[in-house]
This record gives structure tokens, C-alpha cells and sequence, in this order.
């Protein structure tokens, strides 16, 4: 069983866009279930010094893979973003 | 091989779209075809109280459907194609690289407005300093391409440009002037204490193919419609009302001048409408059967957006309220100033 970390990087409190894009992450990952992939979604604040240390300025929505920001500034589709953790699983 | 066929197909469907929303802004405008209201204060009083909402609705509606589709079309591409890495990668370099970001790319980025204030907080934690910080917040809301576009169709876009101008200036000088002042330096310093540069290697954005993305533009457009609309219409109905019952004398005696300046300044700010609404009841208010009654007045009611209180809140919450206070006095001073040498320039006060 593989183990990916999915960051989805928000505005605390969610934004609507936010919450859509949690979504999508969260309807791959029941999907990669099956598949044989874990995937840990962590919700993480955008306005936090941790944040910017790690990624710098980033636009929300967006959304880390394994510690890389693969999306910002958009609502990724599912399949997308099953797609890219795949990818990352490999 | 067929999957590439299609998307290109798809691709060609949404371009085809756009050409056709784009084309028909320009046919309107080759035909000098009116895409604002055109209904008379005596037309509109010979309607009887209830009616009169249905029928600038109506009137506003089948004239600036157009405007409004372009607007938001036009408003949901620019912010898919806008390279938004770039904030990411130079945010922070330097102190004038980071003001020129936020002039230059900040507008596109917040028609949504919840990206605003984070936006803000990334910038002072990734080191950029309180300057640029508050150069982006004053930018934002004051030139978003929403705003420009709607201001430029509905009003003119003569008052659309000096907006830019102005409100360009303003924040740059507000940006400046609290980064030298003791509070704005405090600010800043608490955010730097132990800033670290931003790491930009563990950023690399996936682009979706073509198609996807000029369909999330178009959705992006159409959620920014959704977001917008149920106030445009408040708006104008309230508009509606106005143009019927507010008479031309009351607006030429307390509007226009130099106190019509300082009123429309004032009532611009901590009325707090969203800023599209604020472009629909300036129009009511000012714009008379195609008229502007004073230009001056009317760009200071418009550039009243960065200081309302629903923003300076959000704000006060991550720089103490003494910046709050300073970017609040700037703004309004600013467009007060802009209101009156705009006025004076084009004679129109």
C-alpha cells in the first residue's frame, strides 16, 4: 500500500472555491482506495508563516502533492487530480 | 490520436463561443447601439411604484446582456491565462520587483474576493514588506478587470482609464508612506522576525490541456456571476427608484462641485456595496439621459472601495489598526484629490 500527501492550502476560514477543491481531492482519494493508494488530505492555512515558509505566496485554492504545489488559483476535476496522484504514487 | 481530435474540437467549440460573445460587444458598439438603460425619469414615473424595478430591469437587461456576458467572459479568461506562478516565484525578491507585482498582476488575480486577504498575508509573510502588502490591497478591489470592464461599458471608459491611473497612484503612495511610518515598520518586522526566503523549487504547476482550460474559465466566469448577480440586481433595482425619484437639482446642488466631491468620497467608502453595485448606483446617481453630471464626483464615489469597513475589518486583523487607519486616511484623501483634478481637467465638476 502506498502513502501519498495531498495538501489542499486554503484561507481559514474555507472559502467556496476551497471546498470545492477539497472535494475533488476527496472523491480521488475514495477512488484510489480501490487502487491500493493511501492518500492523507491534510487542510492547511494559506495565511500561516509555516505555509508561506514552505511554498511562498500562493493563490487559493491550491493544492500540494508529496510536497509539491501541483495547482493553484483553480478547482481541479477529480480525475484530474487522481491523475496527478498516481503520478506521485509511482 | 482521437482523444486529440476531440479536445481540439472542444477547444474549437468554447473559441468559437467567445469569438462570437467578443464579436458581438464590437458589432454593439460599431452600431453605436446603447448597452446601458435608456428609460427617461418621466417614463419611469408614469409607471406605477411596483412596476418600476420590472421595467428598468427589463430595460437594463435587454441592452446590457451583452456587456455583462463579455464581462464575465472575458473576466474568467484572464484569470485562468494569467500567469499566476509568477507572484509565487518573485513575491519577495525585492521591494520594487514586489511593487510592480502588485500593480501589475494583483487586479487579475482578485475578482474572487476571497483570495484577497490571503493574498495580503502571503505577501507580508513571504517578506515582501508592509509596502508592496498595502500597494495590493488599495489595487485589488479598485481596478479588478470586472470592475474596469463594467465601469468602462456602463459609464465611459475614459472614467474607466483615470480609474486605473488613479487608484494606481494612490496605492503606490499609500504602499510607500506606510512602510516608512513606525507602525508600518513594526508591523513588517513581526512578520519578518525569522522569515525564511520562500522555497520555489517545491512549486510546479500541472497545466490542464487546452479545452479544460478555457472550460474552467468559462465556469470560473459563470461562478463569478453567480457570486455577483443577486446584488447587481438589488442594485438596480434600487437604481431604478433613483433615476425616477432622485431629481436632477438635488444631485446638481449636494453632488457635483467641490463638496459634491467630498460627499461622493465620503458616501463612497463605508456605504459598503460591492464593487460592481458601486459602478451601477454611481451611474444612477450621476448620469443623467447619458449625461455625466460631474465626473470628479463620480471618480471619487468610485475609488470610495478600499475603505469600506468590511475590508479594513478583515485587514485589521492580520496589520495592526493604526496601519488600518493610515491606508484608510490615504485612500480617501486620494480620492478626493483625484476627484477635484479630475474635475478641474475635464470640466466637468
Amino acid at each position: 500500500m502506498k502513502e501519498v500527501k495531498v495538501e489542499v492550502i486554503g484561507p481559514e476560514p474555507e472559502c467556496m472555491r476551497c471546498q470545492a477543491a477539497k472535494k475533488a481531492v476527496e472523491k480521488a482519494a475514495e477512488k484510489l482506495k480501490q487502487a491500493g493508494i493511501m492518500v492523507n488530505i491534510e487542510k492547511i492555512n494559506i495565511m500561516s508563516k509555516g505555509t508561506v515558509q514552505k511554498y511562498g505566496v500562493l493563490v487559493s485554492p491550491a493544492i500540494a502533492i508529496n510536497n509539491t504545489v501541483k495547482i493553484m488559483g483553480r478547482v481541479p476535476k477529480p480525475d484530474e487530480v487522481e491523475k496527478l496522484i498516481v503520478e506521485a504514487a509511482k | 490520436m482521437e482523444e486529440k481530435t476531440k479536445r481540439a474540437i472542444r477547444a474549437g467549440v468554447i473559441l468559437a463561443f467567445v469569438i462570437v460573445v467578443v464579436g458581438l460587444l464590437i458589432y454593439s458598439r460599431i452600431q453605436a447601439y446603447s448597452l446601458a438603460p435608456t428609460s427617461t425619469p418621466i417614463e419611469l414615473r408614469g409607471y406605477p411604484l411596483w412596476a418600476i424595478p420590472l421595467v428598468y430591469l427589463y430595460d437594463y437587461f435587454s441592452h446590457g446582456t451583452i456587456c455583462l456576458l463579455f464581462a464575465f467572459t472575458v473576466a474568467g479568461l484572464i484569470y485562468e491565462f494569467v500567469p499566476k506562478e509568477v507572484i509565487t516565484k518573485y513575491m519577495g525578491s525585492s521591494r520594487a520587483v514586489g511593487y510592480a507585482l502588485a500593480l501589475g498582476i494583483a487586479p487579475f488575480l482578485t475578482v474572487c474576493s476571497c483570495t484577497m486577504v490571503p493574498l495580503f498575508g502571503g505577501i507580508l509573510y513571504a517578506g515582501a514588506g508592509i509596502g508592496p502588502a498595502i500597494t495590493f490591497l488599495l489595487m485589488a478591489p479598485a481596478s479588478n478587470i470586472l470592475a474596469i470592464l463594467l465601469t468602462g461599458e456602463l459609464i465611459s471608459w475614459e472614467l474607466a482609464g483615470v480609474r486605473i491611473l488613479a487608484s494606481a497612484t494612490v496605492a503606490l503612495v499609500a504602499g510607500i508612506i506606510i512602510s516608512k511610518t513606525p507602525w508600518g515598520k513594526a508591523v513588517e518586522n513581526e512578520y519578518q522576525g525569522n522569515s525564511v526566503a520562500p522555497a520555489a523549487a517545491k512549486v510546479e504547476i500541472v497545466k490542464p490541456p487546452l479545452d479544460e482550460r478555457l472550460w474552467a474559465a468559462l465556469k470560473f466566469g459563470g461562478y463569478l456571476a453567480k457570486q455577483i448577480l443577486p446584488y447587481f440586481i438589488l442594485g438596480l433595482i434600487i437604481v431604478g427608484y433613483l433615476e425616477a425619484f432622485l431629481p436632477e437639482e438635488i444631485i446638481k446642488t449636494y453632488l457635483t462641485g467641490a463638496g459634491g466631491v467630498l460627499l461622493a468620497s465620503v458616501l463612497g467608502g463605508p456605504l459598503y456595496t460591492p464593487t460592481l453595485v458601486e459602478i451601477v448606483l454611481g451611474r444612477g446617481i450621476w448620469v443623467r439621459e447619458g449625461v455625466i453630471l460631474s465626473k470628479g464626483a463620480l471618480l471619487s464615489w468610485l475609488m470610495g472601495q478600499p475603505y469600506d469597513f468590511a475590508n479594513a475589518i478583515a485587514v485589521s486583523r492580520i496589520a495592526r489598526w493604526k496601519v488600518v487607519a493610515t491606508y484608510v486616511i490615504i485612500a480617501w484623501a486620494g480620492s478626493v484629490t483625484f476627484g477635484l483634478l479630475y474635475g478641474l481637467l475635464s470640466g466637468s465638476l
